[in-house]
């Protein structure tokens, strides 16, 4: 059976002046009828690139520089305008990253599958009943009333349906998926997952799937491409990559991830990120040499090739790469922490908050809505407490309450055994907050020194540390940060060098708890395995405690020694960690789990609706 | 790269300041490079043409009008009434406007309501018509207009920095500055202000513009300056019964108007292109999008 979509030594590039940087190098692959391809990699890997070039829509001053990818024998890197308009939306469909914003919401979903099933040529009195019929495919309880809808007043998961309907209703011949479930919780990504492979294998449709995330990539798909800077570092048999990756990018990127199940280890970090466009004209050979742990000098002067090291299953990696030493031999385990003993470091008691309705001029007034349920905890010195949930749980509400950025409206918050309840400052020498994104959490227009040692400037703590650039190389010291960056701004900055920059700032007045908001759900894996170990090396230097609020698992499972699973901004479940998570007792942390793509890609996933 | 490198990149900020800095100088130099007192009349030569025109003087570069005054004398007198209202102006307004903008964002609830309400009922009056009852009530004088013009006018300030203000004081450093101990006003000053500087400065040169042209409107009716100081919009007026007859009377002044506000729009526009950071960082190319 000829492959419906086939790449061969694609290359793409962007020209900037008279420079030339591959930011694809010789991408090869095919992919057949009920195939599904994996494209997997971090940030700046270039995966979204390839389904730019399917869709002719990449950005200004890319392009393809070398090979084809020919889709039904047509060449897609060539191909005009004209003749692309009529492939795309019909034998080629695309499913967005972000559903909100993929609908225009000045149209009803009935407006949307109307435009687009009349482009399509179908008859206007079978309209209706095709886009019910594709809208009950995907499992929505009321297709007629979804249908009148307007995207915003649906919910995530129920645009995300509605786009897959969108993709699958011209029963196209291949689908591009780029990151469909990055935005959405985990249990709707499980489901989201569920009916897209379910429509996929129906319609022998081959699915293109691009995912940073590779246990999920692992569970979808049949084949898997690695990618690194730009270049296939791994393309193989999904359950060979996931189960027992070659490379050594794949080989880290995998030991990055934290399992969640198996003894709790420290994660095994890669110095460094991956390079970016602006480093390749300096990368002639491998681009994963600097970083990597078996580097050759023979790697880093040209590419190596592409060797077939199991059938189908290529690696592009010299000898030596793949019989070095494993990456994740320094994976210590983790040890148990003492039992908490002494005085509680944070107490809460009856912690609640409640956002009073609106009482609009004109209209009826709005119900109020609690966010967190009365709720206690005591977090002892050194402890790391990790609180799950999904979006909307109340999560991160809790946090802004423990640090006083939102006032509760019943309980106590008891610091060290004082009283804070009220007041903002009296914490802030003993507790202090890293917030989630910090491209939002650094004033751009400060340097890293005045970022890291802001405190200083502030009343409560000014005469701290008489030398503020002396405080601020210890901090960077503290945090892993070269000296260099002292004098930088946060724009110059890497993700994950931000993110330090970030936890450098609130250790500055050197408090005993941490209250972390989401701070590595931005960043990729091996980034953030990076961040999870220097938040256990601060502990093991310096007896800090943490309030690690995730809506990642296997992130918790791995930092945290006990936990809190929040539902609807109640506390449905907590205990040690290993407990919590080995043998769950509420439904809702069940499901939690279960939504979760395992490491061992033998283990069916997603799991049948309950 | 720094932000006025970017400035001095940008065409449209190098343009715009060339413009005003022309304009600046004719004002600040007019005693010196003035070839007449712009108030002397030569009844024995009204209403000359330009030098270049048949029957030009060379004493004269650009005629007289019809009291033998110096147009080009006049003209450049005139630009220091011009600046002089644009920058008072455009400050007071900036300085009511900015500050009740950042109360507004930043404080929210009732202030922000009183501030927005505010702005509404006072959007509601046209403009000129309230510029007018004001001069009215007030009197004539240039000191008023500059007064009219910013009782007018801090709403256009206050409305477009509020809701910059907004943006910023969502944005996770203000919290953070908040738990290192800092005060609200204090976080309002080092966190906030220099954020929405930017937008600040960019509004204030579109604000200049429009208070050239306003001042103008006001000395036209006879509602600015003294009869006996010369002012673009007095110009005008003045010229208006002799229009048919000798045309340079008016244009000269328009020209005038026009280069100013021309140049204060270029500058706005140029500023804010080339200080918005969002609009900097798209244009980086090497962080590669989407990829």
């Amino acid at each position: 059976m000829p492959p419906v979509l086939e790449a061969d030594g694609l290359a793409v590039s962007l020209r900037a002046g008279r420079r030339r940087f591959d930011v694809l190098r010789d991408i090869s692959f095919s992919l057949a009828a009920g195939e599904v391809l994996g494209l997997v990699g971090e940030s700046g890997a270039g995966k979204s690139m390839l389904g730019r070039v399917v869709a002719g829509n990449l950005p200004e001053g890319f392009a393809v520089s070398a090979g084809t990818l020919r889709f039904d024998g047509q060449d897609l890197a060539r191909l005009g305008a004209a003749a692309r308009r009529a492939l795309l939306g019909d034998r080629i469909a695309f499913i967005p990253q972000e559903p909100l914003t993929a609908l225009n919401p000045l149209r009803t979903v009935a407006q949307h599958f109307a435009e687009h099933l009349a482009r399509l040529g179908v008859p206007k009195q079978e309209r209706e009943a095709r886009m019910l019929a594709a809208l009950a495919d995907m499992r929505l309880p009321d297709p007629r009333e979804i249908a009148r809808r307007y995207p915003f007043q649906l919910s995530g998961g129920q645009c995300q349906r509605v786009l897959i309907a969108l993709a699958f209703v011209s029963n196209p011949a291949l689908v591009v998926a780029d990151e469909p479930t990055t935005a959405l919780d985990v249990s709707t990504q499980a489901r989201i997952v569920e009916l897209i492979r379910g429509m996929q294998a129906t319609h022998r449709t081959a699915l293109l799937f691009i995912t940073h995330d590779l246990r999920l990539a692992g569970h979808v798909c049949d084949r898997i491409m690695v990618l690194h800077a730009g270049d296939a570092v791994e393309h193989g048999p999904a359950a060979a990559v996931l189960g027992a990756p070659r490379h050594p990018y794949a080989r880290s990127l995998r030991a990055a991830l934290p399992p969640l199940d198996g003894p709790r280890l420290r994660l095994a970090a890669l110095p460094d990120q991956m390079p970016g466009i602006g480093a390749f004209g300096s990368l002639p050979g491998c681009r994963f040499a600097p970083r990597c742990p078996v580097r050759d000098p023979a790697c880093a002067a040209a590419p190596p090739a592409l060797a077939e090291v199991a059938p189908r299953h290529f690696v592009r990696a010299a000898g030596a790469c793949l019989a070095g030493p494993d990456v994740a031999a320094g994976c210590a385990p983790l040890a148990d922490p003492p039992p908490a003993a002494g005085a509680p470091l944070l107490s809460l008691r009856g912690l609640a908050k409640t956002y009073p309705g609106r009482r609009p001029l004109f209209g009826a007034p709005t119900p109020g809505v609690a966010a967190v349920l009365p709720l206690d905890l005591d977090l002892h010195p050194g402890e790391f407490v990790g609180v799950v949930g999904e979006s909307g749980s109340g999560k991160s509400t809790l946090a802004r309450l423990v640090m006083g950025l939102e006032t509760p409206s019943a309980g106590r918050i008891l610091l060290d055994g004082r009283d804070v309840t009220g007041d903002l400052r009296a914490r802030l020498g003993t507790a202090q907050m890293v917030f989630q994104d910090p491209q939002s959490a650094l004033n751009p227009r400060r340097s890293v020194l005045s970022l890291v040692t802001q405190a200083l400037e502030s009343p409560l703590f000014r005469g701290a540390a008489p030398d503020r650039a002396a405080r601020a190389r210890e901090l960077l010291r503290e945090t892993g940060l070269p000296e260099e960056v002292l004098t930088r701004y946060p724009p110059q900055l890497s993700g994950g060098q931000k993110q330090r920059v970030n936890i450098a700032r609130a250790l500055c007045v050197t408090p005993r708890l941490l209250v972390a908001d989401e701070i590595v759900s931005g960043l990729d894996v091996s980034v953030q395995a990076q961040i999870l170990n220097l938040l256990l090396d601060l502990r093991a230097r310096s007896g800090i405690a943490l309030l690690f609020i995730s809506h990642d698992l296997a992130v918790v499972r791995t930092l945290c020694d006990r936990v809190l699973v929040m539902h609807r901004g109640a506390v449905v479940e907590q205990g040690a960690t290993a407990e919590v998570f080995g043998a769950p007792r509420h439904p809702y942390t069940r499901a939690l789990l279960a939504a979760v793509p395992p490491e061992d890609a033998a283990r069916a996933w997603p799991p049948p609706a309950a | 790269m720094s932000a006025l490198r970017r400035c001095l990149r940008s065409p449209r900020v190098v343009a715009g300041a060339l413009l005003v800095l022309a304009v600046a100088l004719a004002a600040v130099l007019a005693p010196w490079i003035a070839p007449h007192d712009p108030q002397e009349q030569d009844l024995l030569n009204t209403l000359l043409p330009p030098a270049w025109a048949a029957g030009g003087e060379a004493a004269y570069p650009l005629g007289t009008d019809q009291l033998g005054r110096c147009i080009l004398s006049r003209l450049l007198f005139g630009a220091r009434i011009a600046l002089y209202v644009a920058v008072l102006a455009a400050t007071g307004a900036m300085l009511l406007g900015t500050t009740l903008a950042l109360l507004a964002g930043t404080l929210g609830g009732r202030t922000d309501m009183l501030v927005c309400r505010a702005i509404d009922v006072w959007m509601a009056f046209p403009p000129v018509i309230l510029a007018l009852i004001l001069l009215v009530g007030l009197g004539a004088g240039v000191h008023k207009v500059i007064l009219a013009i910013i009782v007018v006018d801090w709403t256009r300030f206050c409305r477009i920095i509020r809701s910059e203000v907004l943006v910023v004081v969502r944005r996770d450093y203000v919290p953070a500055a908040r738990l290192l101990g800092f005060g609200r006003m204090r976080v309002l000053w080092r966190e906030v202000l220099p954020a929405v500087l930017p937008l600040v400065i960019t509004v204030m040169a579109l604000e200049m513009g429009i208070a050239v042209v306003v001042e103008a409107i006001m000395s036209f009716v006879g509602l600015s300056v003294e009869p006996d100081v010369p002012a673009w919009g007095v110009m005008i007026a003045d010229a208006r019964q002799s229009m048919f007859l000798m045309p340079w009377g008016v244009v000269f002044p328009v020209l005038g108007i026009f280069v100013a506000v021309l140049g204060f729009n270029l500058l706005g526009d140029g500023l804010r292109r080339a200080l918005d950071n969002r609009l900097v960082l798209s244009r980086e190319v090497v962080r590669a999008p989407g990829a």
